[in-house]
């Protein structure tokens, strides 16, 4: 796969006359520069608003930061919908979602790249083709089953829908297909089973594949908004992005609050992205093959 | 001992089906189809029960009249020619096409450009990226609260264009403003996804190409021509193809921020679907709408592969 090959941080590539060039054409530097002070802004105010109290959220000439920090506004907003079940929830059903399409993936992903069987070829282009499946064409149907199952505000119905995904089953099988099959022999010839084959040899090559996976399935689960929506009607089992919402439908006009959960809301991301920047970065450029 | 480690595809044929089937399972060849099977079982199942069911069942539905309380009824494919006069439909369909084309001819020149400096050795490159990256990592939700914060009337957004001069936008009550205002926050968000995409396209683009036009002559303008775009097509292909496709099917979106106001100004065929189906409880409308945008993806998904033919991807 072309996009996995590429690391976003390889040694720059560009000739140095060019980039020469383009830094001494100082203008143009400038503007990137500019730029990105502009691609920051939208997050640098919603953290300014956050901390402000409400007289100064349209104070003009703008503010563009608080005279005095309000910490308390975190603590309000905390507060105001119970955004401790929220993150729990949020946390829960993550985690739960990750580990069940990372674990399944990946065994489908080693089924498909290392053995031979009837139809084979016949279900890896009918799993590859559930990734052109938009959510309005599931999201009725997958509601009236979940609802059938008993399964309305429950975990199972948050979670289980959600780790039904096949794009990790195609990068797994991309990846465990490079594994040489000697390796595999040869642990069968020490008498391995083949679920130790996979655990003890597979897996411990695929660790690069299984975090880019495991950040991508994160990321998309926490971001999930449609389907908790429809199936949650209950605080007990609100996840985050549906607490956010609230402030809208209840209508806080506390914009310094909202800022302020939402600023919390994307930092379980932004933490994850600040460590694992490449691998995040990979599973973002690898979603081309998931649409 | 040897008989374990045959390999499919060297391994004797089966014996005809007069043995006795038992036996035959235990067989490593037999043994080995089943352990595909078995890893295999657990994704294809949730695989089948929650996309390949549902898929089957959207098209059945769209066949029907049904509102969650009463049995649903069959009434052929009158839920389609029902959309094809529903206005709001209608409607929803010239929106997306609005909102999907504004966003996307945009996103596919701002995120190659900013993929070729990207490419560049620059002092600051990568804290300068990650600048650029930052807004593709903000929850979608999140995205939405931000957005709509800044297209308040008072907003940020109008704090900026007064500063030039310019009167201020009604950005979410004015039917004209709501979708200019929907790209202009997804230009935010996706350009610097698609960069991504380009980047990493760029840096397969091997060195010794670019340097061994640099020593026949060529130019910078000259090696972006003729050497980084036609090996580029693929990169191309697929950040064109995608964000189609993401744009056309967006919603949460326009859900969170404007709600698909004012009076359905910014209402898209993804949002329409939402609320035939769990506002007004029509799973027939809804079904039919969503299967009329699937056929809407796969055909623009092939128009554009055409156009692109001789540049598939790998």
């Amino acid at each position: 796969m072309a996009l996995h090959r590429g690391y976003l941080n390889r040694a720059a590539l560009a000739s140095p006359g060019a980039a020469v060039r383009f830094a001494l054409s100082s203008a143009g530097y400038l503007l990137l520069v500019l730029g990105a002070g502009v691609m920051l802004i939208p997050i640098f105010w919603m953290v300014s608003t956050s901390l402000k109290p409400l007289n100064e959220i349209f104070s003009l000439p703008v503010q563009w930061w608080p005279a005095e920090p309000r910490w308390e506004n975190y603590a309000n907003a905390w507060n105001r919908f119970p955004f401790g079940r929220y993150f729990t929830n949020s946390i829960i059903v993550s985690l739960a979602v990750t580990i069940i399409n990372v674990l399944l993936s990946g065994f489908a992903g080693f089924a498909l790249a290392k053995y031979r069987f009837f139809g084979k070829n016949v279900l890896f282009i009918a799993i590859l083709a559930t990734l052109m499946l938009p959510i309005e064409v599931l999201m009725v149907p997958t509601f009236l089953i979940v609802k059938e199952l008993n399964w309305l505000n429950t975990y199972q119905g948050l979670i289980i829908p959600a780790a039904a995904d096949a794009f990790g089953v195609f990068l797994m099988r991309q990846t465990i297909i490079h594994v040489p099959d000697s390796l595999l022999e040869a642990a069968r010839i020490d008498g391995a089973s083949e679920v130790r084959i996979y655990f003890q040899i597979v897996l411990p090559l695929l660790w690069p594949a299984v975090l880019t996976l495991a950040l991508f399935v994160w990321r998309e689960t926490w971001d999930a908004f449609v389907w908790p929506l429809l199936i949650t009607s209950q605080d007990a089992l609100r996840t985050v992005p549906i607490g956010l919402q609230r402030f809208s439908e209840e209508n806080v006009t506390n914009h310094n609050e909202v800022m302020a959960m939402s600023f919390v809301a994307m930092l379980p991301l932004a933490i994850l992205f600040f460590i694992f920047q490449r691998a995040f970065i990979q599973g973002i450029a690898g979603t081309g093959i998931k649409e | 001992m040897s008989s374990v480690i045959v390999r499919p595809d060297a391994a004797p044929e089966l014996p005809p089906r007069a043995r006795p089937l038992p036996r035959v399972l235990f067989r490593p060849v037999a043994r080995h189809h089943l352990w595909g099977y078995v890893f295999l079982a657990p994704m294809l199942l949730l695989l089948l029960t929650f996309k390949l069911v549902p898929m089957v069942q959207a098209f059945r539905l769209s066949l029907t009249s049904y509102d969650l309380l009463t049995p649903p009824r069959f009434v052929g494919f009158d839920n389609y020619i029902g959309l094809m006069s529903d206005t709001r439909f209608i409607k929803s369909v010239g929106v997306t096409l609005y909102y999907t084309f504004g966003t996307c001819v945009p996103i596919w020149f701002i995120s190659l450009g900013l993929a070729l400096i990207f490419n560049m050795a620059l002092p600051g490159r990568n804290y300068l990226r990650l600048a650029y990256f930052l807004p593709t990592i903000v929850p979608i939700v999140v995205f939405g609260m931000i957005w709509k914060f800044l297209f308040h009337p008072y907003g940020l957004l109008n704090v900026g264009i007064e500063s030039v001069g310019l009167p201020p936008v009604d950005w979410l009550t004015s039917s004209a403003a709501v979708i200019p205002g929907f790209i202009l926050s997804s230009e935010w968000r996706f350009a610097p996804y698609f960069m991504v995409v380009y980047l990493a396209g760029l840096q397969n683009i091997p060195q010794e190409l670019k340097e061994a036009a640099s020593i026949d002559g060529a130019n910078a303008r000259q090696r972006f021509w003729y050497i980084v775009l036609p090996l580029l097509r693929p990169t191309i292909l697929l950040v064109v193809v995608v964000s189609v496709i993401m744009a056309s099917k967006a919603f949460t979106n326009v859900l969170v921020i404007s709600g698909g106001g004012p009076n359905g100004a910014s209402t898209v065929i993804g949002l329409y679907i939402y609320q035939q189906a769990f506002q007004f409880f029509k799973m027939g409308v809804a079904s039919a709408a969503s299967m009329l945008l699937l056929l809407g993806i796969m055909l623009l998904t092939l128009f554009q592969m055409w156009i692109f033919r001789d540049a598939q991807p790998e």
